[in-house]
């Protein structure tokens, strides 16, 4: 399993560092996109990778850790963005 | 979008960070029409977002729909299958797995029993296993390199995998009563922990296929049997005798030489034996050993007509006259073939039927998958049939032509696939 953890945290890594060429993240980060978005890529391919595999066996957690890393990276910085200006208005 | 304007106005830059994938704008200065230093082109921006969306549709596709599920295994089966070893994604990837040894009885003795199965915990989706009866044909095959990889690398995927041999098969010989151990066998790989009692298939190897088949068309098992594949196997036992007879096969309308190995002589002797006098038997059985020598003509003269028949086709010296030798077998030796023919229970079988066949095999000619085919495609029921090149008899060939791998992974991706939708 640690293989395989090693394998999801790369492709973390990669869907975060695609989510940044695709500039998915909220203009207030910034600089920090660099960080937060492979940051998000990660713990959503491990989450998932072994959620999967508690799931549907390790056979198919990885493909689990894609779909879920790609919806994570896609999804949760627009949601933080979103957050974030409400947070600031609020204030 | 949805919020008062009054406080859209307020703050431009928040308008743009609400729309998220242009905010990297919003840092932008009003003028700065021309592409920042470091900025990716609109096109890098969109091949980006594609290649996560397609990343997005690949990854759902194969963890979430059955069909997915089935095509990542055979992704990691089938390298192992060409390659008959144990390729480095499937021990990274697969399950770890553990081998054990049964003996179970039946009408016609005990049944052995290689179960092959995954040792983790059955993941609660789908919440069983796939449980496939497999049939390494005549002979002990238990041993086989080649069987034992495909056996780890199917439970490497998922699959609980029984392979099974009896005492008559070990003995280079086919028994219709052997059908009832892969009944035996059927009945307890379904109760096996773990494996569903919907999700068992029957896969046969050469003679193994005419056992699977016998046993699908059983009454006991048949509504339960999910699939059966076939590879390398007989349809009729009198066409295949006749080919043995003619050392020729008819493709696609031409008569081609075909010369059969050794060992399917062997196994023919030891069958057509069985119905034939003793004294008979055993003269055909000794002429087809490994160096046997042929019968001589005052020993076919102290035989009976139909055993001098049987003789004549399996040693393939009289190819004029198939059909008269075939035409002099006793009705009991018909009988034996008709019973031992997977021909006279396609009817009975409610399982899809998969026929896999290598093109150049020299102990089941191709016709046979092809008369198979064609007689299952005569009653509509459901089946497939695939070709290959790479393969002799059941064995992968060593070191098979680069182009002919390629031209066989499509048919065999296709088959596996099926093959494999039960786990999911």
């Amino acid at each position: 399993m640690l293989a395989l953890s090693l394998a999801w945290l790369l492709l973390g890594i990669i869907v975060g560092l695609l989510g940044i060429a695709a500039k998915l993240w909220p203009a207030p980060w910034g600089k920090r996109a660099w960080l937060i978005l492979p940051a998000i890529g990660v713990v959503a391919a491990l989450a998932s990778g072994w959620l999967g595999t508690l799931l549907l066996g390790k056979l198919l957690a990885s493909a689990v850790a894609l779909w879920v890393c790609v919806l994570c990276v896609a999804l949760l910085p627009p949601l933080a963005g979103r957050l974030q200006k409400r947070y600031q208005i609020e204030r | 979008m949805g919020q008062p304007s009054h406080q859209i106005n307020k703050n431009a830059a928040n308008k743009a960070a609400a729309h998220g994938a242009s905010g990297a704008a919003a840092n932008s200065a009003p003028s700065s029409t021309k592409p920042r230093r470091g900025r990716l082109p609109r096109a890098g921006i969109g091949a980006a977002r594609i290649a996560l969306s397609l990343l997005f549709i690949i990854g759902f596709f194969l963890s979430v729909f059955p069909g997915g599920q089935a095509a990542v295994r055979t992704v990691l089966l089938a390298p192992a299958v060409i390659a008959a070893s144990e390729p480095a994604p499937l021990a990274l990837l697969g399950e770890p797995i553990r081998h054990v040894r049964k003996a179970i009885s039946s009408r016609g003795g005990p049944v052995y029993l290689d179960i092959y199965e995954p040792t983790s915990p059955i993941p609660p989706i789908p919440g069983a296993r796939e449980g496939l009866v497999l049939i390494p044909g005549v002979g002990d095959n238990r041993q086989v390199p080649q069987l034992i990889n495909l056996s780890q690398s199917l439970a490497r995927i998922g699959i609980v995998v029984e392979e099974l041999t009896t005492t008559t098969l070990i003995e280079n010989n086919i028994a219709a009563v052997d059908s009832d151990a892969v009944v035996q066998a059927f009945n307890y790989l379904s109760r096996w922990p773990g494996v569903g009692a919907n999700r068992v298939g029957i896969a046969g190897f050469s003679g193994g296929g005419t056992l699977a088949c016998l046993a699908a068309a059983d009454p006991r098992i048949r509504d339960r049997v999910k699939f059966v594949a076939m590879f390398g196997s007989y349809f009729n036992a009198e066409t295949i005798l006749q080919v043995y007879g003619r050392r020729a096969i008819t493709v696609n309308g031409k008569t081609v030489p075909w010369q059969p190995a050794q060992y399917p002589l062997e196994v023919l002797a030891n069958v057509v034996a069985s119905a034939l006098p003793q004294l008979d038997g055993q003269l055909i059985i000794s002429a087809f050993l490994p160096g046997g020598q042929p019968l001589t003509p005052a020993q076919l003269e102290s035989m009976s007509p139909a055993a001098v028949a049987a003789y004549h086709l399996l040693a393939g010296d009289e190819p004029k006259q198939v059909s008269q030798n075939i035409a002099a077998f006793s009705p009991q030796l018909h009988a034996l073939l008709n019973t031992l023919s997977p021909s006279s229970v396609i009817g009975k079988i409610r399982a899809p039927i998969y026929i896999l066949q290598s093109r150049d095999d020299t102990s089941v000619p191709i016709t046979e998958a092809e008369e198979f085919a064609a007689a299952l495609a005569r009653i509509h029921h459901p089946y497939d049939f695939v070709e290959f090149g790479i393969f002799q008899h059941v064995q992968v060939e060593a070191n098979p032509p680069l182009a002919q791998v390629l031209d066989d992974v499509p048919p065999l991706f296709r088959v596996l696939s099926e093959i494999l939708q039960p786990a999911s």
